[in-house]
């Protein structure tokens, strides 16, 4: 494997919250901030690039500045990245780009912010997040929202491979045990079966209130870094390739939509990295729906298309078992916080890389694979992550 | 916010009629309505009524809304007409039970929340089999 400069030198992540508390989003990002500098053993002046995903109730415009000027920074290079649930991993891609390009020393990626959980029951909050052929073609049929667009994907792979709802809950079902020992996660009190999920309320069919994310408040940060020869490596965490792709922004106007974008960027993060889905250790795959998991496993190659049913039922997803996945809980545990960002896969993935997991530790850290994922399976960011061996 | 093409796309509706831009470049059809080809970028686009045949892509019973005016639960569906297009829509005239993917489907107009709107029902009879 070629060497890396990039490094992930600092992380952090508060514990989502299921309201505001009358928090504001930029008081989130100051925390989440402060925690991930001083994860890396920097002061807040070593800090020259700024990477954020956008706010949920502030105004968009100016963002970087408002952030930069909040938290008192001065970057040389800022950046909105707004690429839904592929924003966290664009930004690490982005910032790693920075860095190995010599522009900036140490790059601050942000992600999160307050969520009024109401939001997406009213018209208004619906139409924000749609762009105008989805207002003036699809909004008029009253979809319900993402969940209808991924309960499509879910049903149309049914179609095609027999893919069962029993195997699609079961993703939620490891991922819940994944949680109960997260302290940070929405849901870590009690286990839940597959029974349990499919007796819940059905939704979209085939989606169940169960399988569905929570939206909630919460932020995460990462700093990536430019490698040195002075530099302490040992719980650093090096950017060994990243790919991303884009095929549409509605789900309707996809080829087929059970084929994501991932497997554009996947291949990418894989070739840049020198390495194959038969080297990764672990996942961290954006979850939304169980059924992301699943495409994202059949499309960064796990398994072969139309496969991934038999995938998830015949591995043990939990940090204990042969396929360690989501082990923080994923989304569907932890919450997701404000524009659904999808940090927190690469925060967990970088703990359990650094040896850091605790109770949650996976024996094998070596490489991690971590996708995010945007829109209705339209935009997706695939990162490859490895323990730094050496700088 | 409506475009000049969404503008003529309803306007044919209310006529009961479903009207997909054509690609003089291309050859195809395109949707939604818009002002450059999506495949050559030009704008040799001419409107041709569609003949309303196609088949169900994908589906959703809804069972719960957030916008309450509405009766659930409904069939939300993705279909690809003849012409090669593919549009969101709903599945009316049709249990739950009996929608299903690859299902024979044709167009009529109907009101959605007092929207004028295409939608689809099963073809009757043989045709299905077609």
């Amino acid at each position: 494997m070629k060497k890396k400069r990039a490094l992930i030198t600092g992380i952090s992540e508060l514990a989502p919250h299921k309201t505001a508390y009358g928090q504001k989003t930029l008081a989130l990002l100051a925390e989440s901030s402060r925690l991930a500098i001083e994860d890396a053993g920097l002061q807040k002046r070593d800090i020259d690039g700024l990477l954020v995903t956008p706010p949920s109730e502030d105004s968009a415009f100016m963002w970087p500045a408002q952030v930069a000027e909040y938290l008192q920074i001065k970057p040389v290079f800022l950046n909105m990245v707004e690429l839904g649930g592929a924003s966290a991993a664009g930004a690490v891609a982005r910032a790693a780009m920075l860095v190995e390009a010599g522009i900036c020393d140490n790059c601050l990626c942000l992600s999160g912010g307050v969520w009024d959980s109401q939001v997406f029951n009213t018209l208004e909050g619906k139409m924000s997040v749609m762009s105008q052929a989805e207002i003036d073609f699809e909004l008029p049929y009253l979809p319900m929202g993402f969940n209808t667009g991924y309960a499509l994907i879910a049903r149309r792979h049914m179609h095609l491979y027999g893919t069962t709802p029993e195997q699609m809950a079961k993703i939620a079902v490891d991922q819940r045990f994944n949680a109960l020992h997260n302290p940070l996660a929405l849901f870590n009190q009690a286990p839940l079966t597959i029974e349990e999920v499919l007796q819940s309320l059905l939704i979209t069919d085939p989606l169940h209130l169960l399988e569905i994310v929570r939206p909630c408040s919460g932020a995460a940060a990462a700093v990536v870094s430019r490698a040195s020869s002075d530099m302490n490596t040992h719980r650093s965490v090096s950017v060994l390739g990243w790919g991303e792709a884009c095929t549409h922004n509605s789900i309707v106007y996809s080829e087929e939509i059970t084929i994501s974008p991932v497997k554009e960027s996947a291949q990418r993060a894989f070739a840049m990295a020198e390495c194959g889905p038969a080297d990764i250790d672990l996942v961290s795959l954006y979850d939304c729906y169980p059924i992301t998991v699943l495409i994202t496993l059949e499309d960064a190659g796990f398994c072969a298309k139309g496969e991934g049913g038999s995938f998830v039922a015949r591995h043990n997803l939990t940090y204990q078992g042969d396929f360690p996945c989501n082990t923080h809980g994923g989304q569907l545990s932890m919450g997701q916080p404000s524009f659904a960002g999808g940090m927190s896969h690469i925060i967990e993935a970088v703990r359990q890389l650094r040896g850091e997991a605790g109770i949650r530790q996976v024996p094998q850290n070596r490489l991690a694979f971590v996708n995010g994922n945007g829109g209705v399976m339209s935009t997706e960011s695939s990162l490859v992550l490895g323990r730094t061996e050496h700088v | 916010m409506c475009d000049d093409q969404t503008r003529i796309y309803y306007q044919h509706l209310k006529q009961g009629e479903l009207w997909l831009q054509y690609c003089l470049n291309c050859q195809e059809h395109t949707f939604y309505p818009r002002s450059h080809c999506p495949g050559c970028l030009d704008q040799q686009l001419e409107w041709r009524k569609s003949q309303g045949q196609g088949r169900v892509y994908s589906y959703s019973i809804i069972h719960v809304q957030s916008l309450a005016d509405d009766d659930v639960p409904y069939i939300y569906s993705l279909v690809t007409l003849d012409e090669g297009v593919r549009l969101a829509t709903r599945i009316v005239d049709c249990s739950p039970e009996a929608v299903h993917v690859d299902m024979g489907v044709e167009m009529v107009v109907r009101a959605i929340n007092g929207q004028l709107m295409p939608v689809f029902k099963p073809v009757a009879g043989l045709k299905s089999q077609a």
